[in-house]
């Protein structure tokens, strides 16, 4: 029957949303927090563990560290601990925190020590820190320790009070989500007499942890940031509703980075002046010319420090220019930037600098309204480091290319050439002078670097003072003015070849520039135009081959839950076929799950063969794109592209999905509208013969003894018919609710048409037998496919039409031919035929009351309609006409492409 | 003592029920009724009737699976209760040794009808073997199993074997719905699918016995379900 309580919320539905609701909630992180070890974290930490589990929580500890104080492993007492897992690296046993048994085992709260913990080689994670989001992204509550000295943007702080350089660190933004920091803290005093004892670390280590670290005066420090910072966490969650004057909010900072290793300090300077000023903050890296030169250890350091910044939380711009102030100076104007925070080193004063306006100055004077922040590098750290950089850049620099020498050597010669040609034809010096320009210029502008133009100038000058300077054929000048020539000479030589160079070099930036908007715009332009997902798909997969010359994968789905993904090779690599292997799909749902960039070249299962990203809106994840790395990591750069790219494919995708959304509501109101109609038109029928039904009974019933037999056996009668009306009715719902989850649901097998015809007619006979029926079928075996019971149900209800409208003892036709392609089913009858005023809401359910025919009697109420959306389902046609003849005829044809099979 | 034919009633329908055991008892049989599975099992086992009304929608266990523990010890005939459109369930019920089907709603000559032949089968089965049986005839039609004839007033119907076998299992289960596995596995043997090939030699046997093929009266087809051989014309 049809279904009432559809309106209302299906409990189900509420219990999934629950279950939903929990799978996505995030596990709680409370962090213990001290300045040093040995201050108590752990033990803290298990104390309030005890006290959790006691409170009936299922607390499993993950890991604690191995040098793990006697007084804190009896403090473990009976809470259940995580087997360590045991990996080998260079023949030494490592015990590593066993991250998928963690998971696997699902408690409810996790202990595990040591936040900042680089992982062994070969874990899924190169980091704790990734292992406890994990946790927390899998919903279980974490506990865990962290010292000071491991935040990130402390890192140079700490590593300059105690002159220690701490390798491992956690980012920023995992101490400042964290549900709940516990400061864990002591005196200095009592921290070292404890040290003293041994309780802190074992005691062959002692020795050298105190030289080192354990000090009064560091330990005081220590303790005095981690109180700071634990400070500042409290002030910031003091101020949950934007209570800073707009002045303060419009403050954005730019940090300009580079390739030395000491824009890091400027990078954590920067984060932790923004986070003290709730601002904004971006890290700027310009490339120029010299970008190109860069070493691969000073690429290496730029990488790093823009990994940096990501991770500290700035947003990562690159710019391109050959004038790094102007083009900060631009784009510090155009995003509204109010301070710009640069290095600066230490270098010792040259001659040359002496010509050079700084960097900082440049800025201000072109910033009036900008404050512009220095800070100053250590030179005395990276000295050796700058002059053996410099020397490699030099040597790149002059490095040797037999067919530019040749070029070189090439032009200068034809240019001689010519000289002496137009000396020997009396034409003038100056003019001489130019054709040696000329070539200098054209040989700038045709080969690589400064070499050969700074060669070509100064060879000119030689030639020139050689063949065309008295005496001839020396380096000797006569005249007084010729060193002044020469010097010109030279100098114009060598203006105009670095300017040259440089202008070739910005074309070549312009070029790349202009070809990059014009990709993005191309595929906007694609993706806008596309109307499907599977379009899109196609089209992104091919425009990443196309742009990173990588073959390429997009899933749209979770990579586990179905195997849609689609996959391009690129005619770049070999065979790249591994994408779809089950290891990679593994990385890539782990991607789809934690919403982070994972495999070659970034911190999480770096064992893979491919680089994935994700694609996120508004927190939930849409796919996941892999590049193939076969041919090396992608550069920092591609994978700003890629984000880039990423944020117009999730523009598109996102788009698709509401459409699709749009589309499921629209078609959920149609069958809403169609159930309501229905459901009016059902109760409008049914009421007549019920009524007929009650009033027949309660008359026998109640007047039985004054009737007489005649009248009571009519009553009966009645009842007998309308009771059969209704059987009839309730099994043409039946069909209906067969059919109404839409046409896809017919299925389909081939039946012999006399078969079901048969079987129609011979049920039909048992209630009306007054009437003829009359069959014809084909010599040959029709065969059509079609879900016999609903077919079945159609002819009936044609029949049945056909006897309302025609005269007792009258005769049905009843015919099924092969036209064609075709099977056609024809129902006449010699009755009244259809009025006018009824053909256009033949075929309707719900028919309004005033277009209603005066011809009650008809009674199919809902049959017609029926049958018109059974032949629908099957892609049949359906319809009705008038025989000239008088009466009517009603066809249906259904299509026999499937399983043609007629006769022997 | 009287020799009425005892008929269980398996319903929980009250109305059902009530009308099915007036109309019984107004046609000279006996009645015993349940309305559980359990108690059906064991008043089949205590009282032995000549014959199970089994519904096969029961409030406390599955219809199917009376069926199956009755089938485990008895061969009494049963026939199986069941609504429209449950085609499926009537094929399982069938496979499983139902010996016929009555669809709800029904009239009460159809159920006689059914119950006439399920009665008559069993004594049927008991008095003589099947194999013995020689000759069957069904208002025209005659099948001589000695001489492997099939004629039709008088006059003989050539057929191809495979049409033949199937006439012949047919006829040996007379009155019986025969599934279409079932006919397909005892015609062409375990692990063939020929169902298609099934409909077209019925519909050549069809065009071979009958006036008019869509309007066939010796074998009539269940859609959905299989065929059966009527033992008289109506």
């Amino acid at each position: 029957m049809v279904d009432f309580g559809d309106n209302r919320p299906n409990p189900d539905d509420i219990l999934e949303d629950l279950s939903a609701d929990s799978v996505n909630k995030k596990g709680r992180l409370e962090i213990f927090f001290g300045y040093a070890a040995g201050v108590g974290k752990t033990y803290a930490m298990l104390d309030d563990a005890q006290e959790q589990m006691k409170c009936g929580v299922d607390v499993l500890v993950g890991y604690i560290e191995q040098h793990t104080r006697p007084e804190t492993i009896q403090l473990m007492g009976d809470l259940p601990m995580l087997a360590p897992k045991i990996v080998e690296y260079r023949n030494m046993q490592l015990k590593e925190f066993d991250l998928d048994a963690a998971l696997k085992r699902k408690p409810e709260l996790i202990l595990v020590d040591e936040l900042a913990h680089t992982n062994a080689p070969g874990m899924r994670n190169k980091k704790r820190y990734q292992d406890i989001e994990e946790l927390l992204n899998a919903g279980i509550d974490v506990f865990t320790t962290v010292n000071v000295q491991h935040i990130e943007s402390l890192n140079d702080i700490v590593e300059k009070i105690t002159l220690v350089n701490v390798q491992e660190t956690i980012p920023d933004y995992i101490f400042n989500n964290a549900d709940k920091i516990k400061l864990i803290d002591i005196e200095p005093e009592e921290l070292l007499i404890r040290f003293a004892s041994g309780k802190v670390y074992r005691q062959e280590r002692t020795e050298k942890a105190l030289e080192n670290f354990f000090t009064k005066e560091n330990l005081r420090l220590l303790r005095e940031i981690a109180m700071r910072k634990v400070a500042n966490r409290i002030s910031y969650d003091n101020q949950n509703e934007p209570r800073l004057s707009p002045k303060m909010a419009n403050i954005k900072l730019l940090v300009c980075v580079g390739a030395s290793p000491f824009s890091a300090k400027c990078i954590r300077w920067t984060e932790r002046t923004a986070e003290a000023f709730q601002a904004p903050w971006t890290a700027v890296y310009v490339e120029t010319m010299e970008s190109e030169q860069l070493t691969d250890q000073e690429k290496q350091n730029l990488r790093e420090n823009l990994v940096l910044a990501e991770r500290l939380g700035a947003e990562i711009v690159t710019l391109n220019g050959s004038d790094v102030a102007t083009v900060i100076a631009e784009y510090a104007k155009l995003s509204g930037i109010t301070n710009i925070v640069i290095g600066k080193s230490r270098t010792p004063k040259t001659v040359f600098s002496l010509f050079k306006t700084s960097l900082e100055d440049r800025l201000i004077g072109m910033l009036s309204s900008i404050e512009v922040h220095i800070i100053p590098g250590n030179t005395l750290h990276h000295r050796p480091a700058q002059y053996r950089k410099q020397r490699r850049r030099l040597g790149r620099n002059l490095s040797f290319s037999r067919t530019d020498a040749l070029k070189t050597a090439a032009i200068l010669i034809a240019a001689t050439l010519f000289s002496l040609v137009i000396h020997n034809l009396g034409i003038g010096t100056p003019n001489i002078i130019m054709v040696y320009l000329l070539s200098v210029l054209v040989v700038s502008r045709m080969t690589m670097g400064y070499v050969y133009g700074v060669a070509a100038s100064v060879l000119s000058v030689l030639v020139f003072n050689f063949f065309f300077t008295v005496p001839y054929y020396t380096f000797h000048a006569i005249q007084k003015d010729y060193p002044v020539t020469f010097f010109i000479m030279l100098i114009v030589a060598l203006i105009t070849s670095a300017l040259t160079v440089r202008i070739k070099t910005q074309a070549r930036f312009a070029v790349e520039r202009a070809h990059r908007t014009e990709i993005l715009y191309e595929i906007n332009k694609k993706l806008l135009a596309s109307n499907d997902l599977e379009g899109t798909v196609r089209l992104v997969n091919e425009y990443l081959v196309k742009i990173f010359g990588r073959s390429a994968i997009l899933y749209t789905q979770d990579p586990f839950a179905s195997l849609a993904e689609t996959f391009r090779q690129s005619p770049l690599e070999p065979d790249s076929a591994f994408l779809l292997s089950e290891d990679e799909r593994a990385v890539a749902h782990w991607v789809f799950m934690n919403k982070k960039s994972a495999g070659t070249g970034s911190d999480t299962l770096m064992g893979a063969r491919a680089f994935y990203m994700p694609i996120v809106s508004q927190s939930h994840v849409l796919g996941v794109i892999g590049l193939s790395c076969t041919n090396g990591k992608l550069s920092q750069d591609s994978r700003l592209f890629l984000r880039v790219i990423a944020s117009q494919i999730e523009i598109a995708l996102e788009r698709h999905h509401l459409s699709n959304e749009q589309r499921r509501v629209t078609i959920e109101a149609e069958k809403e509208k169609m159930r309501s109609n229905l459901l009016r038109a059902i109760s409008h029928d049914l009421r007549t013969p019920l009524t007929g039904i009650l009033g027949a009974s309660s008359t026998i019933l109640e007047n039985g003894d004054f009737l007489d037999a005649e009248t009571r056996k009519t009553l009966l009668l009645n009842i007998q018919d309308e009771s059969q009306w209704l059987i009839r009715m309730v099994e043409n719902l039946l069909s209906v609710t067969r059919i109404s989850d839409g046409p896809m649901k017919v299925t389909k097998t081939p039946e012999a048409a006399e078969e079901i015809i048969a079987e129609a007619v011979s049920r039909i006979h048992k209630w009306f037998s007054n009437w003829k029926i009359s069959v014809k079928v084909p010599d040959e075996l029709l065969m059509v496919p079609m879900e016999g019971t609903l077919i079945e149900q159609v002819i009936i209800n044609l029949i049945e039409n056909a006897i309302k409208h025609s005269p007792e003892d009258s005769v049905i036709r009843v015919e099924a031919t092969k036209k064609g392609r075709n099977a056609v089913f024809e129902i006449s009858d010699d009755g009244s035929g259809i009025s006018e005023l009824e053909f256009p809401y033949l075929f309707e359910a719900y028919v309004p009351d005033e277009k209603r025919s005066a011809d009650t009697a008809r009674g199919m109420g809902i049959g017609l309609s029926i049958c018109k959306s059974i032949v629908n389902a099957h892609h049949g046609k359906m319809e009705a006409v008038n025989k000239k003849s008088g009466g009517a005829v009603f066809r249906f044809i259904l299509p026999l492409e499937e399983g043609e099979n007629n006769g022997q | 003592m009287d020799n009425k034919p005892v008929i269980l009633i398996v319903e929980d329908e009250e109305g059902i029920a009530n009308f099915i055991s007036a109309v019984l008892k107004a046609n000279e049989y006996k009645i015993i009724k349940t309305d559980k599975g359990k108690e059906a099992i064991a008043m089949t086992a205590s009282y032995s009737p000549d014959l199970v009304l089994l519904d096969l929608g029961l409030p406390d266990m599955d219809g199917v699976d009376v069926l199956k523990t009755i089938r485990a010890w008895s061969a009494i005939p049963i026939i199986v209760v069941s609504a429209r459109g449950h085609e499926r369930e009537k094929v399982e019920a069938l496979d499983l040794g139902a010996d016929d089907y009555i669809t709800k709603p029904f009239g009460t000559s159809e159920l006689l009808a059914r119950i006439r032949t399920g009665l008559r089968h069993s004594q049927k089965n008991s008095d003589v073997n099947s194999a013995e049986i020689k000759k069957i005839t069904v208002g025209e039609l005659e099948i001589d199993y000695d001489k492997r004839l099939v004629s039709i007033s008088g006059e003989p119907v050539h057929l191809t074997p495979i049409e033949y076998k199937i006439i012949v299992l047919l006829s040996r289960h007379i009155g019986k719905v025969l599934t279409h596995d079932f006919i397909i596995k005892e015609v062409w043997g375990p692990y063939t699918n020929e169902i298609q090939a099934l409909r077209v030699n019925m519909a050549n046997i069809r065009r071979k016995l009958e006036k008019n093929p869509a309007a066939p009266r010796y074998i009539v087809t269940h859609v959905g379900v299989g065929y059966r051989m009527v033992e008289e014309l109506d």
